[in-house]
């Protein structure tokens, strides 16, 4: 049944929320394991950071911050929800770890959670529910109003590789090296409304091409747009969506320092938006970011040429020194840019652990050990 | 029955030796090989119909064709062809043990005191009903009534786990079952050693033999299993993780303790469950935590549950022992559902703790063995005095692996049924 499009809630303009979903895997083998139920149903939590909740099936587990105006709080927040959630599932023997994919998951042995959302998700897109077991983080930015929301939406667009590269982390996929940085947006590209928001001038402009969609049974609701970065209306926020969950929480709250710091920038310096040269690149350009990740070479429509991800992520650290300053995250920024200068993601220290271990289940151990680990701001850990 | 069939065949088989002087003598007894291939036969052909027609699990068949065709119903396996496959059988059973040793994950109950409480709630309850049922209410003494508790206190790992694998069973229940068989596994172990040296005392003035007999078992399991997991680890740890090679050892290192607590007289479910367990705690470098054994273990259990089957002692039976068994499992089921459900373990919903305690009603084939370890030491007196156990176990081959299974479809932990994958023991 078609939903309407909630009013948009005005927020405080710059607020940040983010979302983690995070894997579940066996004490024994780490592989991923059947546990989100009964895990929420036996925690004691009080909700002080936030949100522990259900995602689409059993092996994960979604924790989201409250809104919050520095990203100190949102990574106070997370390293709060990080421990509830670490310690309940040692009590329950299961782990638990960041990264976009588990490396050697068989897709087909996935649980649905109980619940009709996700029934309904299960019954209308078969088989990639299951294959959707993939773990990403949004970051959420506060508007002051839709038609903001509508304007970051596309003018963020040319920026979602430089996120991709920064948080990529799932180069291993049933069990083999993808040769890509980020493998799990691949899963995502299949739903039919994945891609790109397209050209649209404002609130009510979206909320035309909306019914457009809804007259056509294309969608039913705003949480059929899997956009890589979409409008919020019910949390008065825009979503950045493409990012692969970190492997440890201070990396997440950096990417969402980005966030704030970029938004701020953007609404500040208002530049003009050329968004059909852009979505004619912007597919090219994320592949090239999932694929390559920080050695990605980017289309730019504007100046007809090819620029290094590298070059155009660290021009934009630079020029976003003074947003960062503002709003008190440029320690935050500081350790995006040490990251790409020691050329340390990730999905490359993943690959090194593999390199070393040779085994899988031990890779996917260290990365729930490094996950609960606490305080490590060194968001580019020597993998050895 | 069968002598009908095997005398004609055996005359015109010597008449046929005086014309045809390559024919060997009539053999008298079935080729292990071909004796073993019987038995997986008839246990697979029962097994997979009852799946196929009621939805059963296939260990209730195979234990029904054990049954049926062992000495005390039809009598096509005899006491000599049971002796026969007993090698085969322990490895069989030796193989599950290790598996629920390896699963028995200490550092689990470091993290979860209530899981450690409900542990320690449903071993002591379950002994203590048990043994007072035993010995107030069948009015056996106290060292055959503590036998039959060692004997029953348990549930049953092999059942547990095939039941478990067969479910393609994940979740918090099913986890809380397989830690609580294996905790109680090792607590029976415990107490049926004090018992054999207990029955020693109670009919033997041998003192020496009352404190060497456990001692033996005891040490002697736990040194046959110390040097082979090192063994195992040792030799694992040149090879890749998870490489069919790592199987290999695995497997091998096991069937030499089964071989080598065959040989010291050492009961093999206990050396081979202390060696699971030794692996699972020593391992610090994961040598071998993420090889599992290979799926040909099944054909093994499929042996082990048609003996199991064919040694139940259903010649024997009367009616007042079969209600005393009945008396002992519901008092038994009682203090498991009872203790599981009080002690917590971390299991928010009280419903699903009781599905905990459910899941971990049967009781099988090492109750079956170590009935008849303990009978075997005085066994003009022990065979009676252990019937009651060896029914309750009898009765609970069938409804056990049903329980077990109810369990974690009500859990919503067992995978949907797929026909696809029918046919595949």
């Amino acid at each position: 049944m078609s939903q309407p499009i909630a009013d948009f809630k005005q927020s405080q303009p710059l607020t940040l929320g983010v979302e983690l979903e995070l894997q579940l895997v066996s004490g024994r083998d780490f592989d991923l394991t059947r546990g989100a139920t009964d895990l929420l149903a036996s925690m004691d939590y009080d909700g002080r950071f936030g949100e522990i909740k259900l995602e689409i099936t059993e092996s994960m587990i979604e924790i989201s911050t409250l809104p919050r105006t520095l990203v100190d709080g949102i990574a106070a927040d997370l390293v709060g929800l990080r421990q509830a959630l670490v310690n309940q599932c040692a009590r329950n023997h299961i782990a638990v770890c960041g990264g976009g994919t588990h490396p050697f998951h068989r897709w087909a042995e996935r649980r649905i959670c109980p619940g009709d959302r996700f029934d309904e998700i299960y019954h209308r897109y078969g088989y990639l529910a299951k294959q959707f077991t993939v773990f990403g983080q949004h970051i959420h930015v506060g508007c002051s109003s839709g038609d903001d929301a509508i304007w970051l939406t596309q003018a963020l667009g040319p920026y979602v590789p430089v996120f991709i590269a920064l948080s990529a982390s799932s180069p291993f996929v049933d069990g083999e090296d993808t040769f890509f940085q980020s493998a799990r947006l691949n899963a995502v590209s299949a739903f039919p409304l994945s891609g790109q928001c397209p050209e649209l001038r404002d609130w009510e402009d979206f909320m035309e091409h909306f019914s457009f969609l809804q007259a056509c049974g294309i969608a039913r609701s705003i949480k059929d747009l899997y956009w890589d970065i979409r409008p919020k209306p019910e949390f008065g926020t825009v979503e950045i969506r493409v990012c692969d969950t970190p492997l440890t929480v201070e990396r997440a709250a950096a990417l969402a320092a980005l966030a704030q710091a970029l938004v701020r920038h953007l609404l500040r310096t208002r530049p003009v938006l050329d968004t059909p040269r852009h979505l004619h690149v912007a597919r090219y350009n994320k592949f090239q970011a999932c694929r390559y990740g920080y050695e990605a070479q980017l289309s730019d429509p504007i100046g007809r040429r090819q620029v290094p991800l590298r070059q155009v992520a660290s021009e934009l650290l630079a020029a976003l020194a003074e947003d960062a300053r503002a709003l008190g995250c440029s320690g935050w920024l500081e350790l995006l840019d040490a990251s790409l200068a020691s050329d340390l993601s990730d999905a490359k220290w993943l690959r090194r652990r593999q390199a070393i271990r040779r085994n899988l289940n031990d890779v996917v151990r260290e990365t729930a050990m490094r996950f609960g680990k606490s305080g490590s701001m060194n968001l580019a850990e020597d993998p050895g | 029955m069968i002598d009908d069939i095997v005398s004609p065949a055996r005359a015109a088989w010597e008449d046929l030796q005086e014309r045809l002087f390559f024919l060997p003598p009539f053999p008298d007894a079935v080729d292990s090989l071909a004796l073993f291939s019987l038995l997986l036969v008839i246990g697979l052909l029962v097994g997979e119909w009852l799946r196929a027609r009621w939805g059963w699990p296939k260990v209730i068949g195979y234990v029904l064709a054990g049954t049926v065709f062992g000495p005390s119903v039809l009598g096509w396996i005899s006491i000599e062809a049971l002796a026969q496959t007993r090698p085969i059988a322990d490895a069989a059973l030796g193989l599950l043990m290790l598996e629920i040793g390896r699963q028995l994950d200490l550092r689990w109950l470091g993290q979860n005191r209530e899981l450690l409480r409900a542990a320690l709630a449903e071993i002591s309850l379950s002994f203590t009903a048990i043994f007072l049922f035993a010995w107030g209410v069948v009015g056996l003494i106290p060292a055959w009534a503590a036998a039959a508790a060692a004997v029953t206190m348990a549930s049953a790992p092999a059942v547990v786990l095939l039941i478990v694998e067969e479910s393609s069973a994940q979740g918090q229940v099913t986890e809380r079952i397989v830690i609580h068989t294996a905790l109680s596994a090792a607590a029976s172990f415990v107490v049926f050693a004090v018992v054999v040296g207990v029955v020693h005392a109670e009919y033997s003035n041998d003192w020496l033999n009352a404190v060497l007999h456990p001692l033996w078992v005891v040490v002697g399991a736990l040194i046959i299993a110390w040097a082979m997991a090192l063994l195992a680890l040792l030799v694992a740890s040149r090879l890749p993780k998870r490489s069919l090679a790592q199987v290999f050892i695995l497997v091998a290192t096991a069937l030499l303790a089964v071989g080598t607590a065959r040989m010291l007289a050492v009961p093999v479910f206990l050396t081979l469950f202390v060696m699971g367990a030794i692996l699972s705690f020593s391992d610090q470098e994961r040598t071998l935590s993420y090889t599992n054994l290979p799926e040909g273990h099944w054909l093994l259990a499929i042996i082990l549950f048609v003996v199991v089957g064919a040694s139940l002692p259903w010649q024997d039976f009367t009616w007042l022992i079969g209600l005393q068994a009945v008396g002992l499992l519901l008092v038994r089921a009682v203090a498991k559902v009872a203790a599981v459900a009080w002690a917590g373990d971390g299991l928010g919903v009280a419903g699903r703790r009781v599905l905990v305690g459910i899941g971990i009603q049967p009781l099988s084939a090492t109750a079956v063995f170590m009935a008849y370890e303990i009978a075997g030491l005085y066994p003009e007196i022990g065979r009676s005095s252990l019937s009651l156990p060896l029914f309750a176990a009898a009765i609970m081959e069938l409804a056990g692996p049903a329980l077990c299974r109810f369990a974690l479809v009500r859990a919503g932990e067992s995978a949907p049924a797929d026909n696809s994958k029918e046919g595949v023991a």
